[in-house]
């Protein structure tokens, strides 16, 4: 009896996840309400089953990229990274696809199309050409940077906590696929939109045109004040965190740990130029709570033997590796085409973790990096797929630039089935 | 007009209104250096056609920018009489010093106004400024410089361009006070000038400028109070103009920050201000009066 109330709890919560009448955070928080109040769960167990390191890794970077964002270094970035295309569009779509990229390894994938998006469409739109292709390949890129490093997408982040795989793991795992990911996608927009991203060194009119606005752009941040102690501050502690990400097997300290404490020195050392209250005030308090909601929801369904059964009977569907990394890959991929890939990777991880006991000595952890993969990059799918994509659209449709469901869909489903198939060679190689 | 050349118009219509039309030709000038660098065209000669396109848009733009028309008339006349010598491999090095000269040049003119503009007694005087006159900035900076004291009453108009005047006189340290400018006549025998600048003079002797400027010229002219304007040669529109040509009118949908009405507002981008009301206008050339400003003119126009 107990199995069906809670799958019911779970089955009507996620119902109402994904059509997003009421705030995710309070039917996930509901969902864990009930599994308490019907005594799936012990309060104690729903306590124990949340993964703090999780929510507080997520914390510490919110907190982080917003002392950053103040510091105006994002935008001096992408000051620089403008003038130095000198206005030519295939600069412009190759350095700003590649910087989302860069940016979204380290961001969150929001934070970092809100960043880049705008500027894209002004300097392209004042050129007179279509900013599409080029707000597309940014979408594209912030999904695709996000999933190499631990930190640069939720659930990478989830995998992290539930592993122990640290920061370095992921980058080593995952760089291959990635890039290659990234240039199918490059490659594929500049092909099929030459027209609009094509070089214009040789048209004297434009060219002037394309440098005035890049004149002007540098002109908008040249009147803001920019306080260069604290972006050094700030430069010194994203250096400081990541370097000790990527040590973080040698000097043996939880991942939290170490962005928390880039925070707080940060919050000293620069304590005049950070409002703390508004730092604390930027953190995404309904994202946290909507991850402990489902933290608690999949305990309670796991405290039923559910997951287990599945955990089985999929792995006793075939002893491949290979052939249950691809199905990882490919039901997570386009799954999260269309749905929140946080409640399915949540559901997802006691699912692997019960396949890799089946497992015993044999070493599964490619089954990790599929659902990692499969995650992050099948949320290019649609426009829904992801939070940045819906952003990304809004951004521009503000400038007046439609990316319609359909329109992105054409690109978006055969570039997001290409690579699945680039991750699917990758998983046949290294296992 | 072809969708370049709007395109282009829109970019130097809302870059004006940033940072006025002199900065603004700077800004182009040396945007114009940055493309030759770039420019990958085969030689001089394709880059000489290509100067004759651009320079066919800049004559096109809406509004039609007088400053731009002077000083591009003039890089075009230079390069491409040196357009038929074939072999020119240093083709870039001589375009980027004929624009360099343009650049230098209109320095010049700009430190002329800034000379003549010393001639005002502003000493212990009280200053009206309204619009968002680059060139007025630039002299009430440089009056203080010559340890001029006067103090400077802002008129406020649209919030960002107010606030841009705030900036740049608490910047310069020059002592001010903003008052709405609807409220000026309570400060009639506070003030003993009023500055302003301009976009250009028409040949129906009206100067454009920012709006809002016509009632407050009109008002201060009726009171006697001096108004000067400080305007280069340069910026003269040296054509047959058409009816308000240079004034557009932007139509945004606002709401009602209370209630839930949403109503229509109209933004118009200049005024057009007859010459007759000003004291004086100060140019590079002289100090004029409205009669002697329109002979100049006259002269002007005629050697075009």
């Amino acid at each position: 009896m107990l199995e069906y109330l809670a799958l019911g709890i779970f089955g009507i919560a996620f119902i109402f996840i994904i059509i997003d009448y009421f705030d995710k955070s309070i039917i996930a928080l509901l969902g864990a309400l009930l599994m308490v109040i019907f005594r799936i769960l012990t309060p104690d167990e729903a306590l124990a089953s949340i993964e703090f390191e999780t929510i507080f890794l997520l914390m510490a970077m919110m907190i982080l990229v917003n002392i950053a964002s103040k510091s105006g270094i994002f935008e001096w970035v992408n000051m620089r990274i403008a003038a130095l295309t000198r206005g030519n569009p295939l600069a412009i779509f190759l350095f700003f696809s590649l910087l989302t990229g860069i940016f979204s390894a380290f961001l969150d994938n929001v934070t970092t199309v809100i960043l880049i998006v705008p500027l894209t469409i002004e300097l392209v739109k004042g050129m007179g050409r279509d900013p599409k292709p080029y707000v597309i390949s940014e979408i594209f890129l912030s999904n695709i940077g996000g999933a190499l490093t631990l930190i640069g997408d939720p659930p990478n982040i989830i995998i992290g906590g539930a592993t122990g795989f640290n920061f370095l793991d992921f980058v080593v795992n995952l760089w291959v696929p990635i890039l290659f990911s990234a240039i199918l996608v490059l490659a594929t927009l500049v092909f099929k939109n030459w027209k609009a991203i094509k070089p214009i060194s040789g048209n004297l009119t434009d060219l002037v045109i394309a440098n005035i606005i890049i004149r002007k752009v540098k002109m908008k941040f040249v009147k803001k004040t920019i306080h260069s102690d604290f972006v050094i501050k700030v430069v010194l502690a994203i250096l400081v965190t990541t370097v000790g990400f990527l040590l973080q097997s040698k000097i043996q300290l939880p991942n939290y740990v170490i962005a928390f404490t880039a925070v707080i020195v940060l919050g000293i050392v620069a304590s005049k130029k950070v409002d703390f209250h508004e730092a604390l005030r930027s953190v995404e308090w309904t994202t946290l709570l909507f991850f402990s909601g489902l933290f608690v929801m999949v305990a309670g369904i796991e405290q039923t033997g559910i997951l287990e059964d599945l955990s089985l009977y999929i792995a006793n569907s075939t002893s491949d590796i290979f052939t249950l990394s691809i199905i990882v890959l490919w039901i997570s991929g386009i799954i999260s085409m269309v749905l929140n890939n946080i409640p399915f990777i949540t559901v997802m991880i006691p699912v692997i973790a019960g396949i890799q006991a089946q497992f015993g000595a044999v070493d599964t952890s490619i089954l990790w990096w599929a659902l990692s993969l499969g995650t992050c990059l099948g949320g290019n799918g649609t426009l829904i797929g992801a939070s940045a994509n819906v952003v990304s659209a809004d951004l521009a449709k503000k400038e007046g630039v439609n990316i319609t469901f359909m329109s992105y869909l054409k690109f978006s489903f055969p570039v997001t089935i290409g690579m699945l198939v680039v991750c699917s060679v990758y998983i046949y190689f290294v296992t | 007009m072809d969708q370049k050349t709007e395109i282009f118009s829109q970019l130097l219509r809302d870059l004006e209104v940033q940072l006025g039309s002199r900065d603004l030709t700077e800004m182009v000038l040396l945007s114009l250096v940055d493309s030759i660098k770039a420019f990958s065209g085969k030689g001089f000669n394709s880059f000489c056609k290509q100067y004759e396109d651009f320079t066919l848009m800049i004559e096109n733009t809406e509004p039609k920018f007088g400053i731009f028309q002077y000083y591009f008339g003039i890089l075009k006349n230079e390069i491409t009489k040196n357009c038929s010598i074939s072999g020119n491999d240093d083709w870039r090095d001589y375009a980027i010093e004929v624009v360099d000269k343009i650049l230098a040049s209109t320095r010049r003119q700009k430190k002329k106004i800034l000379e003549n503009a010393e001639k005002i007694d502003v000493e212990g005087k009280t200053i009206l400024i309204h619009d968002h006159s680059h060139t007025v900035h630039d002299i009430l900076a440089h009056l203080k410089a010559k340890k001029k004291k006067f103090k400077v009453i802002i008129a406020e108009q649209d919030f960002e361009k107010t606030h841009d005047n705030i900036e740049r006189l608490h910047g310069e340290g020059i002592p001010f006070m903003v008052v709405p400018a609807y409220m000026l006549s309570h400060m009639y025998e506070n003030i003993d000038m009023a500055f302003y600048g301009a976009l250009t003079l028409k040949d129906t002797m009206h100067f454009v400028m920012d709006p809002g400027a016509q009632s407050i010229v009109a008002e201060f002219y009726l009171e006697k109070i001096p108004v000067y304007m400080f305007l280069g040669t340069d910026k003269f529109s040296l054509w047959k103009s058409k009816s308000r040509g240079e004034i557009f009118v932007h139509k945004q949908t606002k709401e009602h920050k209370t209630k839930p009405i949403s109503y229509e507002r109209i933004k118009y981008s200049h005024d057009r201000v007859p010459a007759k009301y000003f004291d004086k206008t100060i140019t590079n050339e002289g100090i004029f009066t409205p009669e002697e400003l329109k002979k100049l003119f006259d002269e002007k126009m005629k050697s075009v």
